[in-house]
C-alpha cells in the first residue's frame, strides 16, 4: 500500500464532517483502518453506522465502549491496532449525569425528568455534546494514538462544533433567569408566551424545563470546562479537519456553504475527501475486426453515456477544488460500486483513497 | 391513478429527491396548478428549474408550477406572531437568544408546526383543486417529522394541542390528502433503507399511500452474450460494460424487492447527460406521465 496522502502522523485527531448520505462513516473507518495498518493505535468513533459497516467491523451495536477490531489477514505495521465504538448519546448522557452529579439523589432527579427523557435523545446538541465527552475520554487514554471522529450528518457545518455551546446555553444562568423570574423585557415576554402555550396546550412543559435546568445547577461549571477543552483540541494543531462529500452537482453548492461556514467560524479545513468518484475513462472505442458492427455501436453508445456522466462529475470536481483553500488537499475515494461488507472491503477502499489529479479526470 | 393532494418526497441523501420532486411537480402541473415546496433550504428545486430561490415569498417557475420555501424557523415565527399579536413584543421575543434555547428544548415544536403547515397546504389544495409536491428531507429526518404528531398527542394529555395532533395523524393517513414517494437510486444500501422506511410508514405512522420511485434505471443495452463477447474482446472497455451490467442488475433487483414488499414502483430512466437542468427535468416529467398513465 502506498503511504497515506494525508500525513496523519502529525495529528492525534481526524475530524470527519459532512452532509448525510455521502458515505462519511465508511470513509472515516477506511481512513482509520489505513492509519492502523500503517502502524498506529487507532480508535474510530462512529455515530450512526450502517448495519453492514458494523458487520464489517465486527462491532456490536449495543455496546458503547471501544471494541477491538480483529485485523486478521491484513498486514499490520508496528504498533498498529484498531478499536471502534458506536456512540449511544442517551447512554453516554446517563453516565455523564451519574458521574458528575454531586449526589445520587440529584442524578436520579435528572434521570427521571420527563423532559430529560425526551431531550436526551432528541434535543439538538445532546448527541454532539456526548460525542465531545467521549472524545475527551479517548483523548486522555494513553493507549490511543489517533482518534478518528465520524460526526452526525449535518445540514450546517457548525451543527456539530456549535452544539455543545447551545446545550450549555440552555443550562446556563441566563436560561435559569428566564425561567425563574425574568429581568429583561423580552425574557419576560418569552416566559409569558410559554406559560400561555403550556396552558393552551396542556403540555405543562415549563415546569419541566425549569426543573431540568435547576437540576443541573452545580454541574454547569464542569460541563462548560470540558466543552471548552474539547473545543480547543478541535481547533488546535493536532486535529485534522476533513470534509467528506460526493461529486454530485446538487451537492456542490451545499459543500461550498459547508466549507465557507467553517471558515467563518475560524476553522480551516485541511482536506476534502470526494467519495464515490467514478474510475477514469478509457479512450473512445475504435472499430475492431473481432467485434461485430452492432456490438461495436453499442460499445460506443455505452462509452458516450459514461463519458457524459464523467464530464458532469469532472465539472463538479473542478468547482469543488476552487472552493477549497489553496493549502487544503483534495482526495478522491473511488466508487467501488458496493457497500463494504468485510474488513477486506474496507481495506480496499482505504488503499485507493488518493490525492485528486484533475488532469486524470 | 388519482394523485393525493400533497406528495411528500423522501429518500437517502443523494438519491435524487429534488430532481424527482421537481419532475413530479412539472408533470402534475400539466393537469392542475402545482405548488413545489422546498424543505431542504438549499434551493435545489429552484436551481433545477433555472429560477431564483424563493427566499421569502413564492416564485413562479414555468408553466403552472409555483415554488415555495418552507422552514421550521419561519413556522415558529408565524406561530408566535399568531399568539402574540403585538408586533413589537413578538419581534423582541423572536430576537431573544434565551427564547431560542427554550423553544429548542420543547420537543418537536418546530417539526409539529411544519407538519401543521403541510396539512393546511393540502387542505387549500383540495379546496382550490391543486397539487402540492414537497421536496422533503432525508428518510430518517422525514420519518421523524411525520412521527411528531403521535409524539405530541402522547405528550399533551388533552387540550388544543392534543386535538391538533390527532388531526395531523388523520391527515397523514388520508390517502386523498397525503402520500409519500420514496426515491430509491439503484444502490444496495438505499434499497434497505427504503424498505425499512416503507414499513415504518405503514405500521407505525399509518400512512396509507406510499410509493417508490426507482430513480436511474438504465435502459438495457447489452444482452448477456454480447456483454461476454465485448468483455473478452475489448479489454479496455470491459470495465464500462461491467458498470452498465451492474447498474442494470441492481435496478432489476431493487424493482423486484420493492414490488415484493407491496410498494407500487414508478421507474425513471438514468440520465446519461453531462448536466442536469430544466431540459432533463422536463424529460423526466414526460417519462413520469407515461409511467403513471400506463
Amino acid at each position: 500500500m502506498k503511504r497515506s496522502p494525508i500525513h496523519t502522523t502529525e495529528h492525534r485527531l481526524l475530524l470527519c464532517l459532512g452532509p448525510g448520505g455521502v458515505g462519511k462513516t465508511t470513509t472515516a473507518s477506511a481512513l482509520g483502518l489505513r492509519a492502523a495498518l500503517e502502524g498506529r493505535p487507532v480508535d474510530v468513533m462512529t455515530i450512526d453506522p450502517a448495519p453492514r459497516l458494523l458487520d464489517a467491523l465486527h462491532l456490536d451495536a449495543t455496546v458503547s465502549d471501544p471494541q477491538e477490531v480483529a485485523l486478521d489477514g491484513l498486514s499490520v505495521g508496528g504498533a498498529g491496532r484498531m478499536r471502534a465504538l458506536k456512540l449511544d448519546p442517551k447512554h453516554t448522557f446517563d453516565s455523564v449525569v451519574e458521574r458528575y452529579a454531586p449526589t445520587r439523589a440529584m442524578a436520579d432527579t435528572i434521570l427521571d425528568n420527563r423532559l430529560y427523557n425526551n431531550i436526551s435523545g432528541a434535543l439538538a446538541g445532546v448527541g454532539d455534546y456526548m460525542a465531545m465527552e467521549k472524545l475527551l475520554e479517548l483523548y486522555d487514554d494513553p493507549e490511543t494514538n489517533l482518534i478518528v471522529l465520524d460526526t452526525p450528518p449535518a445540514r450546517e457545518a457548525l451543527d456539530f462544533l456549535g452544539a455543545p455551546e447551545r446545550l450549555l446555553d440552555l443550562l446556563n444562568s441566563r436560561a435559569t433567569t428566564l425561567l425563574g423570574g425574568g429581568l429583561k423585557f423580552s425574557d419576560m415576554a418569552a416566559r409569558a408566551v410559554l406559560s400561555a402555550f403550556d396552558r393552551v396546550t396542556g403540555l405543562h412543559l415549563l415546569g419541566d424545563v425549569q426543573a431540568f435546568v435547576r437540576s443541573f445547577e452545580g454541574m454547569y461549571q464542569g460541563f462548560a470546562e470540558r466543552a471548552a477543552r474539547a473545543k480547543s483540541i478541535l481547533a488546535g494543531p493536532e486535529c485534522l479537519v476533513l470534509v467528506i462529500t460526493t461529486p454530485e452537482e446538487l451537492r456542490v453548492e451545499e459543500t461550498g456553504a459547508f466549507i465557507s461556514s467553517l471558515d467563518q467560524a475560524g476553522i480551516s479545513i485541511d482536506g476534502l475527501v470526494v467519495n464515490r468518484v467514478a474510475p477514469a475513462m478509457p479512450g473512445k472505442p475504435r472499430p475492431a475486426k473481432v467485434t461485430p458492427p452492432a456490438l461495436q455501436k453499442k460499445l460506443l453508445r455505452n462509452w458516450r453515456d459514461f463519458a457524459a456522466l464523467k464530464q458532469r462529475e469532472t465539472a463538479a470536481l473542478r468547482v469543488l477544488r476552487e472552493m477549497l483553500p489553496a493549502d487544503a488537499i483534495m482526495l478522491v475515494a473511488p466508487d467501488v460500486g458496493r457497500e463494504p461488507r468485510s474488513l477486506e472491503d474496507l481495506a480496499e477502499i482505504a488503499g485507493t483513497i488518493d490525492t485528486a489529479d484533475l488532469r486524470k479526470h | 391513478m388519482a394523485w393525493p393532494r400533497l406528495t411528500f418526497v423522501i429518500g437517502k441523501g443523494g438519491a435524487g429527491k429534488s430532481t424527482v420532486a421537481t419532475a413530479l411537480a412539472t408533470y402534475l402541473a400539466s393537469s392542475r396548478p402545482t405548488v413545489l415546496a422546498d424543505l431542504d433550504q438549499r434551493g435545489s428545486a429552484a436551481r433545477l428549474l433555472g429560477v431564483r430561490t424563493p427566499a421569502e415569498g413564492p416564485a413562479r417557475a414555468g408553466e403552472g408550477v409555483e415554488l415555495r420555501s418552507l422552514s421550521p424557523r419561519r413556522e415558529l415565527e408565524h406561530f408566535i406572531r399568531r399568539i402574540v399579536p403585538v408586533r413589537i413584543i413578538s419581534n423582541r421575543m423572536l430576537g431573544s437568544r434565551t427564547f431560542a434555547y427554550v423553544t429548542a428544548a420543547l420537543p418537536g415544536l418546530q417539526a409539529f408546526l411544519l407538519l401543521s403547515r403541510l396539512s393546511s397546504m393540502a387542505g387549500e389544495a383540495a379546496r382550490e383543486d391543486r397539487y402540492v409536491v414537497v421536496d422533503g428531507l432525508s428518510t430518517g429526518a422525514s420519518l421523524e417529522l411525520l412521527s411528531v404528531a403521535t409524539g405530541v398527542r402522547n405528550l399533551a394529555g388533552g387540550g388544543t394541542l392534543n386535538h391538533l395532533a390527532a388531526e395531523l395523524e388523520s391527515f397523514i393517513s388520508d390517502p386523498n390528502r397525503f402520500g409519500v414517494a420514496i426515491v430509491v437510486p439503484p444502490q444496495e444500501l438505499a434499497l434497505k433503507e427504503a424498505l425499512e422506511a416503507a414499513s415504518t410508514l405503514r405500521a407505525q405512522l399509518k400512512v396509507d399511500r406510499a410509493i417508490a420511485v426507482l430513480n436511474g434505471a438504465p435502459a438495457p443495452l447489452f444482452s448477456a452474450a454480447e456483454a461476454e463477447r465485448a468483455m473478452e474482446a475489448e479489454i479496455e472497455h470491459a470495465g464500462l460494460v461491467r458498470r452498465r451490467l451492474d447498474l442494470d442488475s441492481a435496478a432489476q433487483r431493487i424493482r423486484k424487492e420493492l414490488t415484493a414488499a407491496g410498494l407500487a414502483v414508478i421507474e425513471l430512466p438514468m440520465l446519461f447527460t453531462a448536466a442536469i437542468g430544466s431540459a432533463e427535468v422536463e424529460q423526466l416529467s414526460r417519462s413520469l406521465r407515461k409511467k403513471v398513465e400506463a
